[in-house]
């Protein structure tokens, strides 16, 4: 009796180990991140920092504004959402609802695929045919805000086509009877009830999504163009905040690398922010539904 | 007894011919220098343990002052000595540095001036048809703002027209690598690029073209004899001759041996040719 209390105990404090050992990751990660960022400070205001758009760390009198690297940051990964969105809630209602077994099992894999492909291959494949692509369509030199949208979008689709199929398929089953038993025809059970239904999961496929995109660096990187300017259009270059990480840190020297990793408390809060709004949105969307329902 | 001495006094002297290099050394200068100075110093602290050195990347300028001033017994620098520096101060060159301006193949033009490729990197021209070439908008393909390579096209190029203060057009594809630049500028119609001239054959295999500058060609024998103009030699400077057994003569031998020179290399610079 005693020795299995013993052991209950024991696998219980190993598992909360465990836990303490993530929540250790985050705190030390935001500590460190915070400790050797916020320094830069001393020397540049948090407003100049923030609002200025002139990034000459190197200069003579050396400029850290990274204004142009949050709107980058901000601009590609809404163009990309713009672009992934309904792509992806298509193909996840295609495959949840529409599609034959054969198939829906053909472009499930090649989903999961493109999922696990490393995103230096995304960046070749965006060097070798976005970026042609979209100098044919958009013109300038190929490298800019257009081609790192397309990768990137490319890059979300899958998590917001599984995230929707599964979301879908978690409809109850009564929904969709009842609705076509009115009358209703499949199309408009899909738009007006499934969707509508499965709209909580959506979104957190849609957060999901937003997170890889503002986080990823080598894709970007490869075909962002990388120039340190307010993003002009879909031709014009862009450098996003993680590009600017990446980009000068190899060399990056004193005050310099500060700015780093200031940049990098810019990025971390950035991500923070969008996941408690989104949180709160979905609790919120949440509640409604179910008052609408008890109502 | 006699013999006894004798054999003493030449085992001390072989001894002290052979004496370990021992103590710790700054040495200080030309940034451009410092990425051969830090490998070099690394192998060379492996080869001889009783030694410690480091070397500070504080410009050739402020290396070569502080040489001077005794501060430090051997200085780095990417600049030539003047004169006055010349009457004091003994440089020995260690490797040679040239860049190569590169564009894609599309860009209809194979010969540019040092003036006309400083007004393209600062902005000032946009379009190839205002340097001889077709009615094309240029794409500049820059290096990050901290490479060296960076720096150095400033100053040999841009800095006589344009000032100390490096001021390229911001509107440039940055590319981290020598490499980048080579796939960039072979991939991207109408960009132009620069890169260290050993990688010059990468952009050419890759579809692009090195470009003449003032009509000559980016040539090993060319910088050597000075023609090529984008280039300049690195030195490691003393005061007064390196003397023979001392730490400085010791490092900067290392660093003219093969092994120093593959370290040369492999920073991307050009070796010094052997005569």
């Amino acid at each position: 009796m005693k020795r299995r209390k013993f052991w209950e105990k024991g696998a219980e404090g190993v598992l909360l180990a465990c836990a303490l050992l993530s929540v250790l990751a985050v705190i030390l990660i935001t500590v460190f991140l915070f400790a050797r960022g916020l320094p830069l400070f001393a020397k540049v205001p948090l407003t100049e920092f923030l609002f200025s758009s002139r990034w000459e760390p190197t200069a003579e009198e050396p400029h850290f504004g990274i204004l142009a690297f949050i709107s980058g940051s901000v601009v590609v990964t809404g163009l990309a959402l713009l672009i992934a969105l309904p792509t992806g809630l298509a193909v996840g209602i295609y495959l949840a609802e529409l599609s034959g077994k054969r198939t829906s099992r053909a472009i499930r894999s090649a989903v999961e695929l493109l999922a696990g492909i490393p995103s230096v291959i995304y960046g070749l494949f965006g060097i070798a045919l976005v970026s042609t692509a979209s100098r044919a369509i958009f013109g300038g030199s190929g490298y800019g805000l257009g081609s790192a949208a397309i990768v990137l979008a490319i890059m979300t689709l899958p998590t917001i086509v599984n995230v929707t199929e599964v979301s879908l398929r978690a409809v109850p089953r009564e929904l969709k009877e009842g609705s076509l038993a009115l009358g209703a025809t499949q199309w408009q059970t899909i738009v007006r009830v499934q969707v509508p239904a499965a709209r909580s999961g959506i979104i957190a496929g849609a957060v999901l999504g937003m997170g890889r995109a503002i986080g990823e660096t080598m894709a970007v990187l490869m075909v962002g163009g990388n120039a340190p300017i307010m993003p002009k259009g879909l031709d014009g270059m862009i450098r996003t905040l993680t590009m600017n990480i990446i980009t000068d840190m190899s060399y990056a020297r004193d005050d310099h690398l500060t700015s780093l990793f200031t940049t990098g408390i810019a990025l971390f809060v950035f991500i923070l922010a969008l996941n408690i709004t989104v949180q709160a949105a979905l609790k919120r969307s949440l509640a409604g539904t179910e008052g609408a329902a008890l109502g | 007894m006699k013999k006894t001495a004798l054999i003493a006094l030449s085992l001390i002297l072989a001894a002290s011919a052979f004496a370990q290099l021992k103590g710790t050394y700054t040495f200080s200068g030309s940034t451009t220098v410092a990425p051969i100075a830090y490998a070099a110093i690394e192998q060379f602290q492996k080869e001889n343990p009783g030694v410690k050195i480091s070397y500070e990347g504080v410009g050739s300028g402020a290396g070569l002052k502080a040489l001077a001033a005794d501060q430090v017994t051997l200085a780095g620098s990417s600049a030539e000595l003047s004169a006055d520096q010349l009457k004091t101060l003994v440089p020995t060159v260690i490797a040679l540095d040239g860049l190569t301006p590169v564009v894609n193949k599309n860009v209809k033009l194979s010969n540019i001036s040092m003036e006309n490729l400083a007004a393209i990197f600062t902005g000032k021209i946009t379009n190839w048809k205002d340097v001889g070439g077709q009615d094309m908008k240029i794409v500049v393909v820059n290096r990050d703002e901290s490479s060296g390579t960076y720096i150095a096209f400033w100053e040999i190029v841009c800095q006589k027209a344009y000032g100390k203060a490096i001021a390229y057009t911001k509107d440039a594809i940055v590319a981290k690598e020598n490499g980048e630049v080579a796939a960039k500028v072979a991939s991207t119609p109408g960009s132009i690029g620069y890169v260290g001239m050993a990688f010059a054959e990468e952009v050419i295999k890759a579809g692009g073209r090195s470009l003449l500058v003032n009509g000559v060609k980016d040539t090993i024998p060319n910088v050597v004899n000075k023609t090529w103009p984008i280039s300049r030699k690195l030195y490691l400077v003393t005061k007064s001759a390196p003397v023979a057994g001392s730490v400085e003569k010791a490092f900067i031998d290392f660093v003219l041996s093969a092994k120093g020179q593959a370290i040369v290399k492999s920073a991307d610079f050009i070796p010094v040719p052997k005569n």
